[in-house]
């Protein structure tokens, strides 16, 4: 199954910087040495196996963009899955942007009505002061600008992991039946005594998916104080939805994005020697974790606070559990 | 700025060993102690203001350290102490910086000290090497070790002797790291024990490699004998410094705390926490890699050892048996340290 993604935004916004980031696995300090995109560079990423992502990472110069507006249109338009679109936080000539954004939304509502659409407020690292607010008043512009269609807004940086968060979300979409997947992680986790499961994808990773967290042992007045404890930022939370579950453990809001970055850049030590990571165990003062191999293209992490789970026993339970969750993951996307 | 780095007794009854920073201004003095000591990322160095005065910093690692951060504008009468309180002296040089003027001072500053003290040990660091390509960086790191050893032999030949160490360096990589780990070895006074304690784990844990880091600066206190490898001691580097981010991000606040309970119920009070903190990454592939393992041995260090898979899941039990007694040689060299530092102030 293939799925297109179109990259778009202004020249020098930082789409190619993010690509070679999530899909190359090169640090963010290499990105200076980028070119500029000319016309369209399409890349087939290989995402879960079967999933292909067709990544269409389009030049943003303004003649390519009058290009793909006109005599491109149909061909860049057609068939798309996700739109991704790309604004410099502190832009040079923001209506311009906008102008060229509303007809590419227009563009897209024609060819591919039921594209999801992302915008990324890019470059976030550059903002002097209150990045909350700065990023709040664009996410009311943007959508604003894009009257009735549907968009998700976050901010990124190629610097922090809020990048990964951005991407997560947008692959969560891509995959089909991630509800299930979410579901059997669950029952996973409880086997493990797990308090969350986490599984990523293999090269990019980004977060497929994760447990939700482990039913409530019914006291239900302190329930609502688990209102406050999930929503890290305005955006919804990755995992599927559930009911209202007193959160005990109160786990840093970024982990999931912040687990992502610290992966691929212990990858990254690792290339440099040669060596290519394979599986990582911990018992930490704080927690004990498995990171190991699940399926051909995924990896998971098993995050345990019981201190006598043993790593051995949680690897036991992952070998065994492989053959499931590879055939659920053949199941999901062939359906 | 104050470190504790995890010792709650008053810092001022130990006897320290003092080092001192020294270099003209903008060399990047304050930036070395703050990315090594204090966390501070490198990228952040660059709003760090300049230092007006004399700055002690505190840290603790396997010895208690004193780094004397100064202005570059320090003299010895304004230092306010003798050269011979410090047992290391780092004078550090941008390698972008003209040459001359450095250099004289340096000089200045390591003849008064050797005079002083021969025994001292007297360090150079060609900082900022960042700014220029590997070729390039190299040629100007050869020039200026041979210019101050030429302008050393002029003003006498007697100071041919002088031990002085040239290290190139930057923040941004882990050649900080690597030379001042190395700066630090001279300082040790039990390094030959430590050193031998790893050699004796290596020889009997078929590890090819080990390193002892301090964790919070991820500096490596002692290692065996084999060469350390500069890729692999990045890799430990970047392995330790993963670990540490890890940690708290999957805090629990009602969970985590009670990990460390349940094993300080099961030891005596004494005996201090029997919970100490592993981790393993394994190189691809899978069976026939390698496996870095990470073991706490003292709140501050951690033992890393470089071995294959196949051995490290075979003769895990023996490992880690090795390793409670690698634990306990640590402990008790660390200790008799800290006695003879507690003592000497008595006398």
């Amino acid at each position: 199954m293939k799925k297109k993604v179109l990259l778009m935004g202004a020249s020098g916004s930082g789409k190619t910087s993010m690509r070679s980031l999530i899909f190359s696995n090169n640090p963010a300090s290499l990105t200076s040495r980028l070119g500029a995109t000319i016309d369209v560079e399409q890349n087939h990423v290989r995402f879960l196996g079967d999933l292909i992502l067709n990544l269409w990472d389009c030049g943003g110069q303004d003649s390519f963009m009058d290009s793909y507006l006109s005599t491109q249109r149909s061909t860049i338009f057609q068939h798309v899955g996700v739109m991704i679109y790309v604004f410099e936080v502190e832009s040079r000539d923001m209506p311009k942007d906008l102008t060229y954004y509303r007809d590419c939304l227009d563009a897209l509502r024609k060819y591919s009505s039921d594209a999801s659409v992302f915008l990324l407020v890019h470059k976030m690292d550059l903002v002097k002061g209150d990045k909350g607010t700065q990023l709040e008043r664009k996410r009311r512009d943007l959508q604003a600008e894009s009257g009735d269609v549907e968009v998700t807004v976050f901010g990124t940086s190629i610097y922090d992991e809020s990048l990964y968060k951005a991407w997560s979300r947008i692959v969560h979409t891509i995959i089909p039946n991630a509800a299930v997947l979410t579901k059997h992680l669950t029952t996973f986790a409880e086997a493990c005594s797990a308090t969350e499961v986490i599984l990523f994808e293999r090269t990019t990773f980004l977060v497929i998916a994760t447990s939700s967290p482990p039913a409530p042992p019914a006291s239900s007045q302190r329930a609502l104080a688990n209102g406050a404890a999930t929503p890290g930022s305005s955006s919804t939370v990755v995992t599927a939805p559930t009911s209202p579950v007193e959160d005990v453990h109160k786990l840093n809001a970024t982990r999931y994005e912040r687990t992502s970055e610290l992966i691929k850049a212990l990858k990254h030590s690792c290339s440099r020697v040669r060596e290519e990571f394979y599986a990582l165990e911990m018992e930490l003062p704080e927690f004990t974790a498995v990171l190991d191999e699940m399926t051909k293209n995924t990896y998971v992490l098993i995050v345990v606070h019981d201190p006598t789970i043993e790593t051995a026993a949680l690897k036991i339970n992952i070998r065994t559990a492989r053959q499931k969750f590879e055939e659920l993951q053949n199941d999901s996307i062939s359906a | 700025m104050q470190h504790s780095n995890g010792t709650k007794s008053p810092t001022i009854d130990v006897q320290r060993t003092k080092i001192l920073l020294l270099g003209q201004r903008r060399s990047g003095k304050t930036s070395i102690q703050q990315v090594l000591f204090n966390d501070v990322s490198p990228k952040q160095t660059f709003y760090l203001e300049p230092t007006t005065r004399i700055v002690k910093d505190t840290y603790d690692t396997v010895i208690p350290l004193e780094i004397w951060d100064c202005p570059g504008n320090v003299t010895l009468d304004t230092l306010g102490a003798s050269l011979s309180d410090f047992s290391s002296i780092i004078f550090v040089i941008d390698i972008q910086d003209s040459y001359q003027q450095p250099v004289a001072r340096m000089l200045d500053f390591f003849i008064a000290a050797y005079q002083e003290s021969p025994d001292i040990c007297l360090e150079v660091l060609v900082h900022k090497a960042e700014a220029f390509t590997d070729d390039y960086k190299i040629e100007n790191f050869r020039h200026i070790q041979q210019r101050v050893i030429d302008e050393l032999l002029d003003i006498s030949q007697d100071y041919e002797q002088m031990p002085l160490n040239f290290h190139l360096t930057s923040v941004y990589d882990h050649s900080i790291h690597e030379a001042f780990s190395r700066v630090l070895h001279k300082l040790i006074d039990s390094l030959p024990y430590l050193e031998d304690l790893l050699n004796v784990f290596c020889a009997n844990s078929q590890s090819s490699k080990a390193f002892l880091f301090d964790v919070k600066s991820r500096l490596y206190v002692a290692t065996d004998a084999s060469p350390v490898d500069t890729g692999t001691h990045n890799l430990c580097c970047d392995y330790v410094k993963t670990l540490n981010a890890f940690g708290p991000l999957y805090k629990s606040s009602s969970s985590s705390a009670a990990r460390l309970l349940r094993d300080s119920r099961s030891s005596s009070p004494s005996s201090g926490p029997s919970f100490y903190p592993s981790a393993a990454v394994t190189l691809a592939p899978s069976t026939q890699g390698t496996t870095l393992t990470y073991h706490s041995i003292t709140p501050q260090l951690a033992l890393l050892a470089l071995m294959h898979t196949a051995v490290f899941e075979e003769q895990r039990g023996l490992l880690e048996y090795n390793v409670v007694f690698f634990r306990e040689g640590v402990q008790e060299i660390s200790q008799v340290e800290k006695d003879a530092r507690m003592g000497s102030l008595v006398v």
